[in-house]
C-alpha cells in the first residue's frame, strides 16, 4: 500500500525534473553565446536531474536501489557546479570572449536603439 | 512503471544534447555538451535500474557519474595548460 502510494508520487518529480532538463537543453540548444549556454545548462539541469533522480528513488520499490539513487543525487548536486565553474574559468582562461551588446546611454536624439 | 517514461524522457534529452555536440561553435561548448550528455545517460541508466530492479545498473550509474567528473575535469585542465603533463613547479624554482 505504501510503496503503491510512494510509486504513484514518485511520478511528480519525476515530471518535474524531466520539464526542468528539457528546458535546460532548450537553453543550450538555443542561446547565442557560450557563457549563457553554461548558465542554461547548470541552472536548471543540475536541480533537474537531482529532483528527477529524487522521483526514481520514490518510485522504486526496493531499499538498495532507493539509496543508490540518493548516492546519485548527492554526487550530481556535488559535481555539477564543480564542473561549471572549472569550465567558465577555463573558457575565460582561454580567451573566449562573452558576448556582450554595447551598452549606451539613452539620449533623446539617438536615432536607433542599441540592440 | 513510470521509470520506463522516464528512461524514454531522458533518453530524449540525451539526444537534444548530443545536437549541441556536434553544432558548437567552440571547443568549450563541445565540452559542456558532452558534459550534459553524459549526465543525461547517468540518468538514463538510472532510470532503467529502477525499470528492471536490477542493483548493478544502478552500481554502473554511479560509475559513468564518477567517470563523467574526472573526464570533465581532465578536458578541462587540458584546455587550460595545453598539456596533460603540466609542470608541478614553476621554471626557475629549482
Amino acid at each position: 500500500m505504501l510503496q503503491l502510494a510512494l510509486s504513484l508520487l514518485g511520478g511528480l518529480p519525476i515530471v518535474a525534473g524531466l520539464s526542468l532538463m528539457a528546458g535546460g537543453a532548450l537553453g543550450v540548444l538555443r542561446f547565442p553565446d557560450f557563457y549563457t549556454r553554461l548558465h542554461a545548462a547548470r541552472a536548471a539541469d543540475g536541480p533537474g536531474a537531482a529532483i528527477f533522480l529524487l522521483g526514481l528513488a520514490m518510485a522504486s520499490g526496493e531499499l538498495s536501489i532507493a539509496v543508490r539513487m540518493l548516492l546519485l543525487a548527492a554526487l550530481v548536486i556535488a559535481a555539477g557546479p564543480t564542473i561549471s565553474s572549472l569550465m567558465a574559468n577555463a573558457a575565460h582562461a582561454g580567451g573566449l570572449a562573452p558576448l556582450a551588446g554595447h551598452y549606451r546611454a539613452p539620449r533623446p536624439d539617438a536615432r536607433e536603439r542599441a540592440p | 512503471m513510470i521509470a520506463p517514461i522516464a528512461a524514454a524522457g531522458a533518453a530524449f534529452l540525451l539526444l537534444l544534447n548530443m545536437i549541441r555536440i556536434f553544432a558548437g561553435p567552440t571547443l568549450h561548448d563541445r565540452a559542456l555538451a558532452v558534459n550534459g550528455t553524459l549526465t543525461k545517460a547517468v540518468l538514463v541508466c538510472a532510470a532503467l535500474a529502477v525499470a528492471t530492479g536490477r542493483t548493478e545498473t544502478a552500481d554502473a550509474a554511479l560509475a559513468l557519474a564518477l567517470g563523467a567528473f574526472l573526464l570533465g575535469v581532465a578536458v578541462l585542465k587540458f584546455f587550460r595548460t595545453g598539456t596533460f603533463q603540466a609542470p608541478m613547479a614553476r621554471a626557475g624554482d629549482d
